[in-house]
């Protein structure tokens, strides 16, 4: 069974939001077989020099999946954590398509803030 | 350096291969059998015990076996209190145990898991000096190991990288995970570590970000 083709965007490709607002987007598959399950989740993970933490803030399961489709999706983002980056850890907001068996993953990412950027702690 | 840049952000260590010292995966599995599967991954501190042991937790759940990983260490010796009857549940003929940090259990806890894990198709530990179960491969840390690890990662090398690896191998003992440390402090510091070139942040990979449930 090959690896199937993954797609996963925003709209407009938008990559800056602000708490509270609406994120919408569409995730896409190509495979030779219906995926057992597919879902998109809201996350956030942290990257740097501890040990990785992530979570998983909300999921939309799809439902009566064929082999080749897409779906929209749309998630009303939280009030927070914010996205920041210092030297030790960067937090980073972000959506993925997962697709089972094997829990193939696409995804994309983006800032969530009060002004919509990056919190930058060093320069 | 912005975290997420880093080259040695922990994220990026992980994505790293376990290097097999001259044996391949069929070998190590091969061996495995013939000790009946119950062996133990021997070697010091930042060795790459875990590392391995994780690359093969991922191959048996892909080739479609039940696995539970245990990981202790010396800051945690025993599982959180809430999944610690699981630890010494009595596992299913088709499952396949894997502990990382075998030594941190006292000798008779390690004697009552292991008779409790004794129905498990296969058992694997980690642990830091040979003797708990056979030996089924030691893990070694040499110069040359950590120089292709740290150009992997920084997407080439030079000399003065290489003359930092010396230096750093020695400072720690060969203990790879601290030199990876000490590698990214030096680039949390710098715009730049003093490399061919600075690789850009790693593409968004095909594995996905988390199994967890909603939190």
């Amino acid at each position: 069974m090959s690896a199937p083709e993954l797609r996963i965007g925003i709209k407009n490709d938008q990559r800056s939001f602000r708490p509270g607002e609406t994120l919408r987007g569409a995730a896409g598959w190509q495979w030779d077989q219906a995926p057992e399950s597919a879902e998109v989740r809201l996350y956030w993970r942290t990257e740097g020099k501890g040990v990785p933490d992530v979570s998983v803030v909300a999921v939309v399961p799809f439902e009566q999946l064929a082999a080749r489709d897409a779906r929209p999706f749309e998630f009303r983002l939280p009030e927070g954590p914010y996205s920041f980056s210092g030297r030790l850890i960067s937090l980073i907001w972000g959506v993925e398509l997962v697709l089972k068996p094997g829990a193939h993953a696409a995804r994309v990412e983006f800032n969530l803030s009060p002004t919509g950027e990056e919190i930058l702690l060093h320069r | 350096m912005l975290a997420r840049e880093n080259p040695f952000a922990s994220h990026r260590l992980h994505g790293l291969r376990f290097r097999l010292p001259g044996v391949d995966w069929a070998g190590l599995e091969r061996r495995w059998h013939e000790l009946g599967r119950r062996a133990a991954i021997v070697g010091p501190e930042g060795s790459g015990k875990t590392t391995l042991l994780e690359e093969w937790r991922q191959r048996l759940e892909a080739a479609g076996w039940r696995v539970r990983l245990w990981r202790l260490t010396r800051e945690r010796r025993r599982p959180d209190r809430a999944r610690r009857p699981a630890f010494w549940t009595v596992p299913a003929a088709d499952e396949l145990i894997l502990l990382d940090g075998a030594e941190q259990l006292s000798w008779w806890a390690w004697r009552a898991w292991l008779r409790r894990m004794r129905p498990a198709h296969g058992i694997v530990v980690t642990t830091h000096r040979p003797g708990r179960l056979p030996t089924l491969l030691e893990c070694r840390t040499t110069p040359a190991l950590l120089d292709e690890l740290v150009a992997e990662l920084l997407g080439g090398s030079s000399p003065a990288v290489r003359r930092l690896n010396r230096r750093w191998f020695r400072r720690h003992e060969g203990n790879l995970r601290l030199v990876l440390r000490a590698w990214y402090d030096l680039c949390a510091r710098r715009p730049f570590p003093p490399v061919v070139s600075c690789p850009a942040s790693p593409a968004a990979g095909q594995k996905a970000v988390c199994d967890r449930k909603v939190a």
